[in-house]
């Protein structure tokens, strides 16, 4: 197979290596070495890179022999790869957009004659879509989706994923990528999908309305969280805003109470594995916790509303928290909301762990353009493609060399928690199946209204999962 | 003169013998030609899905095309009616909801035609006006519905507020208890208006002869209207009952717009939470046992209604 260009974003223009010859060690294989050779020449961001290795040690079964930065190659064979990339993701945010633009335009700079088509659909519309499209020729080349085991594991099982260990192995993305970011694409064998973003979610708060309330001092540990929404609602503020039509959004809370009840061994037993919600006794007390806040400490009518209208009472400073992920910088300064009066901490958990997810990009194993949208990610998760991204989906970046640490006034908070964090626990939204994430809700929310009992809550979950296992 | 009738016996005659043949053909027939293509449209849109459905509720199937559905029998009716925490909540609220459309909306239809079928100022315009909502989208009827019951900015609050209820004051969608009712009330404001205009046809259908003659023998308003336009308008009935009843029995989209279903899966319906088994968690036998139920229902409840009145309309 005859080699195509280096991106020029990168390395300049070499010769690249087919990923059949590289595997095979082939007559190109020498490139590829001296290509990371060059490679190692780049100076990584030292404190992404420190934040990376932080988590590595909790949640990382992936690593790096060496130091070796991006490594880019083009995707066709026989020359300049030409043709068409459809990519399917959530509808996008106007910042969003502007930054795929952005992105998709540097890329046709070198590759004028590849297509990118991005198709977007509402986040379920999405989940129907790639489920009715799995196995068919109407798949996209490149799909967007969480990486989760409920979600990215599930479409990895049936086969709609494409391994790109040869892709991994041509780019030399395994050097690329965060520890924490590889550990989502390594975790069902082989390289499923290529990191996208590396999201945290923790606890934004009001600067002005906790000192109203006269708190001086972060909570650092839970009993210190219930005081200060205790403080808060003393001072006729609402401690912490949620809505609950999405189920999503309040279910932050109740992980976050699982976690920190059942500490990090258990609440990996309950939400991954094998453990019984009806006999642990951290289960009722994490429910009779939420319960509390429910009745206690969350904005008035928060079921009746939706995670957007309830975010308008932090924006407008009617409620102190929000618990949120790290795009929702954005979506602060979108609403109008001086970001200099915003903090961040983390949910105190005492477990170390910080509450996040990942996302992803797939190829399908159907793709009809599988190099080009290899091509395409690669340029996308470069130093440069990251740099037009930068701070659209996500705080931090997963590239390990691009430094975001002036790309907003709170990104070096982010920084210090991500550091900071010893692993990362889930969301079960992504951790469960879709049947048990309704019922997960459905008993979340009949708990908050009152109609199944915190102590019963448990058992009828364990007897739900029990009957669709 | 002569005339020369045609011979009663023997060998017919050409013309003769290509008659009875066209007799022989039925009108089913002479019209199946025109009747094929729509006959194989309806089938396959939606004769085969409704079929394929039922045979999907004997099946577990994730929906991808990769999973080969798996036949169980009848597990997923007993894992439905046995072990389903939501289904019989939906089958409930499916029930009611037929129930107070058959009672409400009907009730205020009737009432509004026979106000309307008066010669009046702005007629037209009132009918207009009561109409309007029936051509709105239910999606956009949601979303309205869903501002006015906002918690916080809701007109519904904040109009109670002013004039001195506060106490009447509720989370409409938020509270279990009551947040099927207030979306009802939203589906009385949007289908009101069509059946008031099917009720206004059949009441200007209404022989005036009848009436007339009715008043001339002594009776008076009630009896007029219980005697001769109630028995008048039993044509016009008859489809506003049947419509009402499937639409109730089908109502989705309004409830996916106010509430999800929610909170707490209390204004779960048969309709959705078919609809979510099947696209939300993906248990398409589930979906399907669940669909199939519905049909049953359906077909419980509007085919003996429809036998009755078409009997009664023989005599």
């Amino acid at each position: 197979m005859a080699g195509s260009r280096l991106n020029s974003w990168d390395r300049g223009e070499e010769e690249l290596v087919a990923p059949q010859d590289a595997r095979k060690g082939g007559a190109h294989a020498p490139l590829l070495k001296e290509a990371k050779v060059l490679n190692k020449k780049k100076t990584a961001g030292a404190f992404l890179a420190a934040g990376a290795l932080a988590l590595l040690t909790a949640c990382s079964g992936g690593s790096s022999d060496d130091a070796t930065p991006d490594s880019t190659a083009g995707g066709s064979t026989g020359g300049a790869p030409t043709g068409e990339v459809k990519i399917w993701m959530p509808t996008q945010e106007d910042s969003q957009s502007t930054a795929w633009e952005a992105i998709v335009e540097g890329f046709n700079a070198t590759y004028p004659d590849v297509t990118i088509n991005l198709e977007t659909r509402s986040v379920d519309e999405l989940k129907t879509a790639l489920r009715q499209a799995a196995g068919t020729s109407a798949v996209p080349d490149i799909y967007w989706y969480w990486e989760g085991s409920g979600l990215g594991g599930e479409l990895v099982d049936v086969g709609m994923s494409r391994d790109l260990t040869d892709y991994y192995e041509q780019y030399g993305w395994e050097d690329r990528f965060t520890p924490a970011a590889l550990a989502g694409v390594t975790q069902y064998g082989g390289f499923h999908g290529i990191p996208w973003t590396q999201q945290g979610e923790a606890l934004y708060y009001n600067k002005a309305l906790f000192e109203e309330a006269g708190i001086t001092e972060l909570p650092t540990t839970y009993e210190g969280l219930v005081e200060a929404a205790e403080a808060l609602k003393a001072a006729g503020i609402t401690p912490i805003q949620f809505g609950g039509t999405v189920n999503w959004h309040v279910m932050r809370l109740l992980d976050a109470l699982i976690e920190t009840k059942c500490g990090a061994d258990v609440a990996d037993e309950l939400n991954k594995g094998d453990g019984d919600w009806g006999t642990e006794a951290c289960v009722t007390d994490a429910f009779t916790e939420f319960k509390s806040w429910g009745d206690n400490y969350m904005n008035e009518g928060f079921m009746a509303l939706s995670n957007d209208d309830s975010s308008q009472l932090f924006y407008s400073g009617d409620a102190a928290m929000a618990f949120e992920g790290t795009w929702f910088e954005g979506n602060i300064v979108d609403n109008g909301m001086d970001v200099e009066n915003v903090g961040i901490f983390t949910f105190p958990t005492d477990t170390g762990r910080l509450y996040g997810f990942g996302e992803g990009f797939y190829i399908t194993e159907q793709a009809e353009n599988p190099d080009a949208a290899a091509l395409f990610l690669d340029y996308a998760t470069s130093v440069e493609g990251q740099d037009l991204a930068g701070n659209a989906w996500a705080a931090l970046s997963v590239n390990k060399e691009v430094d975001r640490s002036d790309a907003s006034a709170l990104a070096p908070t982010w920084i210090e928690i991500f550091n900071a964090a010893t692993g990362i626990y889930t969301n079960n939204d992504q951790n469960f199946s879709t049947a048990v994430t309704t019922e997960y809700w459905r008993i979340q929310n009949a708990v908050l209204l009152g109609d199944i009992d915190p102590a019963d809550a448990g058992a009828e979950f364990q007897s739900f999962r029990e009957a669709n296992q | 003169m002569t005339t020369q009738s045609p011979p009663r016996s023997g060998a017919p005659t050409p013309s003769r013998s290509a008659r009875p043949v066209r007799r022989r053909r039925s009108p089913f027939l002479r019209a199946l030609p025109y009747l094929i293509p729509a006959v194989g449209l309806y089938g396959y849109f939606l004769l085969y899905p409704m079929l394929d459905a039922v045979r999907l509720s004997f099946f577990t199937w994730s929906g991808f095309k990769t999973d080969e559905p798996a036949f169980v029998g009848i597990d997923n009716y007993v894992r439905m009616f046995t072990s389903d925490p939501v289904f019989w909540k939906a089958f409930g609220n499916s029930v009611i909801w037929v129930v107070l459309s058959l009672l409400v909306p009907m009730m205020l239809a009737l009432l509004l035609a026979l106000g309307l079928n008066r010669k009046m100022l702005g007629r037209n315009l009132l009918r207009s006006v009561f109409y309007l909502p029936a051509v709105f989208a239910s999606i956009t009827v949601a979303a309205m519905w869903r501002w006015l019951y906002n918690p916080t900015l809701g007109m519904v609050n904040q109009l109670l507020e002013a004039v001195g209820l506060e106490e009447w004051t509720r989370t409409w969608l938020g509270d279990p208890k009551i947040a099927l009712y207030s979306v009802f009330v939203a589906s009385v404001w949007q289908a009101v208006g069509f059946s008031m205009v099917l009720l206004l046809a059949g009441l200007q259908n209404v022989p005036q002869e009848l009436v007339e003659a009715a008043k001339i023998d002594g009776a008076n308003a009630w009896q007029v209207f219980r005697n001769v336009t109630i028995p008048a308008l039993r044509p016009t009935f008859i489809v506003v009952v049947i419509l009402t009843m499937i639409n109730s029995l089908k109502v989705f989209d309004l409830i996916v717009g106010m509430t999800g279903g929610g909170p707490a899966q209390s204004t779960q319906v048969l309709a959705l939470w078919s609809y979510t088994q099947s696209f939300t968690n993906h248990s398409f036998g589930q979906g399907g046992a669940v669909a199939t139920v519905l049909l049953l229902v359906s077909l419980a409840l509007v085919v003996p209604y429809m036998l009755w009145t078409m009997r009664g309309e023989d005599k």
